[in-house]
């Protein structure tokens, strides 16, 4: 893992490179979709946490980012809180939710497991529209933009930097705590109970921790995007959410905080490109209305393809490339 | 003084009694065999012993009945087991699956280590050194770092071996630990099992076919048939004993 083969090391420092000279290079819109895949780069190593390494299946991703975001929202919206209340506050109610998504997973396991993540999800999600509707803010609560000596975080020029050093902390201290006795504890659980039980570990407590790190670090993913997007709308934390999360911890590839990484990369450009691919087509102006629906469906395709060719997903690919072993 | 004194439990599974009345005790720095005929429940003693089954009776470790304990709480205790079919995890490597096992003496918390505070370190470093007293005492120190996954069966058995020790028990259960292992390896084995008494002093529970083995290293063997303890006493005794010959040995 900590191998610096020559390699490694150009490959790292030219991906810094890029990441420094981006804001300098791209437009506007590029560093927009460049920022979305930081923000999904957050979430999906918390997810990466939760089910790749400690084995926990969640379907209640998008209701957990929509109570960070709703955290964030309705700080602002009542009592004028910055973001310096809203975001940790965000964290504490999703580690506070996290121990409710995990209690379930102390009886249940797989399918049962996601269903009942699942419920909470809906859950979250009928609070924020009851919230909304309410207090008559029945299209969404506008958040203003976080204001730091003075300097305003409104555009994604300014909002690059600010993500991308959010992203290398979440992974750093993902790294951490993998590399620890939690880490160690997840994998163990992971790969069967009993014996873990059998040599001292309590497995109940370690998957709650699991639930409640992953959760915390989810619902501030979901608060970065309520202030980043200026609006927080239930709308934005719909069921395919959760999917396209999913999906991002499986094509990147499972048990990797770099597959985390790529998986969110790969998810969140997709549809850019297939609208950029749909405009080439010569028919394109039959095709406009179903961009959504070819979009779903590449999706759907993509992941099975995944699942099917390539379990390791990208980072197995990368493995491959590289000459390494394979990734089982 | 007995380590551990296992007091007529008896358990069934529905209508099927698995365990009638099985006593047996070990004491510190002794070696007992536990054998017996496939399905006479010694893996099942082992499940009792471990909190994993619920039997009848008692099970008493340092005078204290442990049945009805969880899993992890009769670790804490110092109670360590190895898995018939090593049951390694899969996702570490050697030392990691070692350190796994360092889960209750190592104090840090999620929060301190992700931190990398320097509390967490110090005993992440801490516990690294011990589990390399312990590679060392198996050999396993070359293998460190490989994925568990990589290694044959008998090694893999071995670090399942090695991680029972790294909880730092004082009584160990060794569930078949010979079971597929080939001549060499069993010859190996042998000696780490020797080593570990000469050298921790700690109370043991060996589930074994080798009967050769048991003769050899056993200080004690305790025979299981049908769910009941059929005979107990030094290795002399009980392998020439007409019963057990009958029940279990076969003619020799």
């Amino acid at each position: 893992m900590s191998d610096l083969s020559p390699m490694r090391v150009v490959t790292a420092l030219i991906a810094i490179a890029a990441l420094i000279a981006l804001p300098f290079l791209a437009s506007g819109a590029t560093l927009d979709i460049a920022n979305q895949i930081l923000l999904a780069t957050i979430g999906a190593i918390a997810l990466m946490l939760l089910t790749g390494f400690a084995g926990q299946i969640s379907l209640g991703h998008a209701g957990l980012l929509a109570a960070g975001a709703f955290t964030a929202g309705i700080l602002a919206q009542e009592i004028a809180a910055p973001f310096w209340i809203g975001i940790p506050a965000a964290a504490l109610t999703g580690a506070l939710l996290g121990v409710i998504f995990g209690l379930p997973s102390l009886r249940l396991r797989g399918i049962y497991l996601a269903v009942s993540t699942l419920a909470l999800h809906f859950l979250v999600v009928y609070v924020g529209g009851e919230y909304e509707t309410r207090r008559g803010f029945s299209t969404g609560i506008l958040i203003d933009p976080p204001v730091v000596f003075g300097f305003e975080f409104w555009d994604p020029v300014a909002w690059y930097p600010v993500l991308l050093f959010v992203a290398v902390i979440v992974w750093l201290l993902a790294r951490n705590l993998l590399r620890s006795r939690t880490g160690r504890a997840w994998a163990a659980i992971h790969d069967t109970e009993p014996v873990a039980a059998a040599l001292g570990i309590n497995v109940a407590r370690t998957k709650l921790w699991a639930f409640v790190i992953s959760s915390a670090i989810t619902a501030m993913a979901g608060a970065l995007f309520a202030y980043y997007r200026g609006f927080v709308s239930i709308e934005a934390f719909s069921l395919f959410v959760t999917i396209q999360y999913v999906a991002m911890i499986i094509i990147g590839g499972m048990g990797s905080l770099l597959g985390a990484v790529l998986g969110a990369a790969f998810v969140t450009v997709l549809p850019h490109a297939i609208e950029a691919a749909s405009a080439l087509l010569p028919s394109s102006g039959g095709l406009a209305g179903s961009i959504f629906a070819m979009n779903y469906a590449a999706f759907g395709l993509i992941m099975i393809a995944f699942l099917v060719f390539e379990p390791g997903g990208l980072v197995g690919i990368l493995r491959r490339i590289g000459g390494k072993r394979g990734t089982r | 003084m007995s380590e551990l004194v296992v007091d007529k439990i008896s358990l069934s599974f529905g209508g099927l009694q698995v365990l009638n009345e099985v006593s047996l005790s070990v004491a510190e720095g002794e070696l007992l065999a536990l054998i017996g005929p496939n399905g006479a429940g010694k893996t099942t003693v082992f499940n009792c012993i471990s909190g994993l089954y619920r039997p009848t009776g008692a099970v008493r470790f340092r005078g204290q009945d442990i049945i009805g304990k969880k899993p992890h709480d009769v670790a804490a205790l110092g109670i360590a087991r190895t898995f018939q079919h090593g049951e390694v995890f899969a996702r570490l490597n050697v030392a990691d699956n070692l350190m796994a096992a360092r889960h209750l003496a190592i104090g840090s918390n999620p929060l301190s280590e992700m931190l990398g505070l320097p509390g967490a370190r110090r005993q992440e470093r801490a516990h690294r050194a011990q589990i390399a007293r312990i590679l060392d005492l198996c050999d396993l120190t070359g293998l460190a770092d490989t994925p568990v996954t990589d290694l044959p069966y008998g090694t893999q058995k071995l670090v399942g071996f090695a991680r029972a020790l790294a909880l730092g028990p004082s009584l160990l259960l060794l569930d078949e630990p010979s079971a597929g292992l080939t001549r060499e390896e069993r010859e190996d084995l042998a000696y780490y099992i020797l080593k570990t008494k000469a050298e921790l002093g700690i109370a043991m529970i060996w589930i074994e076919h080798d009967m050769q083995m048991v003769a050899d290293l056993a200080d004690r063997i305790h025979v299981l048939d049908y769910g009941r303890s059929l005979a107990d006493g030094p290795p002399g005794a009980v392998l020439n004993d007409p019963e057990v010959i009958k029940a279990y040995l076969g003619t020799v």
